[in-house]
């Protein structure tokens, strides 16, 4: 069999399919913006909600202390950023410019994942950490009511919950996120040596 | 140039690419449909300085590129795929074989060779794939030769 060219060019140009009607393709078009538009609209309820919800403690419960009104602040920053960046923080991240040549695609795909490694890592510390910081600061102003005996266990209690958080469930989560996204750098990063190995 | 005009004249050739990297008709056509939908994003952006085939195409493969990403995700796509199917049952076996064969190349072959089955000039698909063109050259003969190796066997 002697091939040439027009045969494989032929062949793959036979290859055909429906080419679905463009006024379907504009309806998913206009969905597409409107659960996109949907989805601000929903954060940004969320996030004034939260916001609703830090002033009507602060009021009603009328804390005397300044500790407990920063722990609340605290404790409910740390859920809405979490809830943010995993979210709709990394969308914002996840924008690449897709009319780059392919080996440039490839290089900015891989940045992006190493990117978002840290910023997992850093967000999940963060929240950690605030998270922790509120509830002892919260905690203050009622075990300053208790006896001694009592505050010490109440604090003790939460920061044996608090280290168990951070030196096993983070690191444990961490852990599974990385393996995840180290597998698709690895992967990008092949893709990409296919078109930079030297002939 | 207007979405409409685009879409009619490269639905089939952006399919194709996409089916020759997938080999399986639903994903191709999610493929396809999201090239349309982030070209049709870009669209406004769009300046004259390049080719719009090129454009397109760079769009095309880069979201087939992304396909990578996906696969580990397993979470499908959102956008329908209900769009009306015939059934591609009666395509040709030798196309069948082709874009399998084709398929089974590294990732970026799969691009390389699709945009030159398309008819693309060379000087484009370096364009495309951000090669120099020698290399292209280079590696579309390569590409042919290693299909004309799988037909072979495939006929022994």
């Amino acid at each position: 069999m002697n091939n040439n060219d027009i045969d494989f060019a032929t062949i793959w140009q036979q290859q055909k399919v429906n080419q679905p009607n463009i006024e379907e393709l504009l309806n998913k078009l206009k969905q597409f913006k409107k659960s996109n538009l949907q989805k601000l609209i929903i954060s940004n309820i969320l996030l004034l909600a939260t916001s609703g919800f830090i002033i009507f403690i602060w009021y009603y419960y009328e804390p005397q202390f300044i500790t407990t009104k920063i722990g609340i602040v605290l404790t409910i920053l740390a859920m809405v950023v979490f809830v943010f960046s995993n979210n709709k923080l990394l969308s914002v991240f996840n924008k690449i410019d897709n009319t780059k040549n392919n080996n440039e695609y490839l290089q900015s795909l891989s940045e992006l994942k190493t990117k978002q490694k840290y910023m997992q890592t850093t967000m999940l510390s963060f929240y950690f950490i605030t998270l922790s910081l509120g509830i002892c600061l919260y905690m203050y102003e009622y075990s300053s009511i208790m006896t001694t005996g009592w505050a010490i266990f109440a604090y003790f209690i939460t920061l044996t919950w608090i280290g168990f958080n951070w030196f096993y469930i983070r690191p444990k989560i961490i852990k599974k996120q990385q393996i995840k996204l180290d597998e698709l750098i690895s992967k990008f990063e092949t893709v990409n040596k296919q078109l930079n190995e030297k002939e | 140039m207007i979405f409409e005009e685009i879409y009619n004249t490269y639905w089939q050739k952006i399919f194709r690419l996409c089916m020759g990297y997938v080999n399986d008709n639903d994903i191709a056509q999610d493929l396809a449909q999201e090239t349309f939908i982030i070209v049709w994003q870009q669209l406004p952006k769009f300046r004259n300085e390049s080719n719009i085939g090129t454009w397109i195409f760079r769009i095309a493969s880069n979201n087939c590129l992304r396909q990578i990403e996906k696969e580990k995700r397993i979470i499908k796509t959102e956008l329908p795929i209900n769009l009306k199917e015939e059934n591609q049952e009666s395509i040709e076996p030798k196309i069948q074989m082709l874009y399998k064969f084709i398929s089974e190349l590294p990732e970026t072959e799969r691009i390389i060779i699709s945009l030159e089955l398309e008819e693309i000039k060379q000087a484009e698909i370096a364009n495309i794939v951000g090669l120099s063109e020698a290399n292209v050259r280079v590696k579309i003969h390569r590409i042919k030769e290693k299909l004309m190796q799988k037909i072979k066997e495939n006929e022994q």
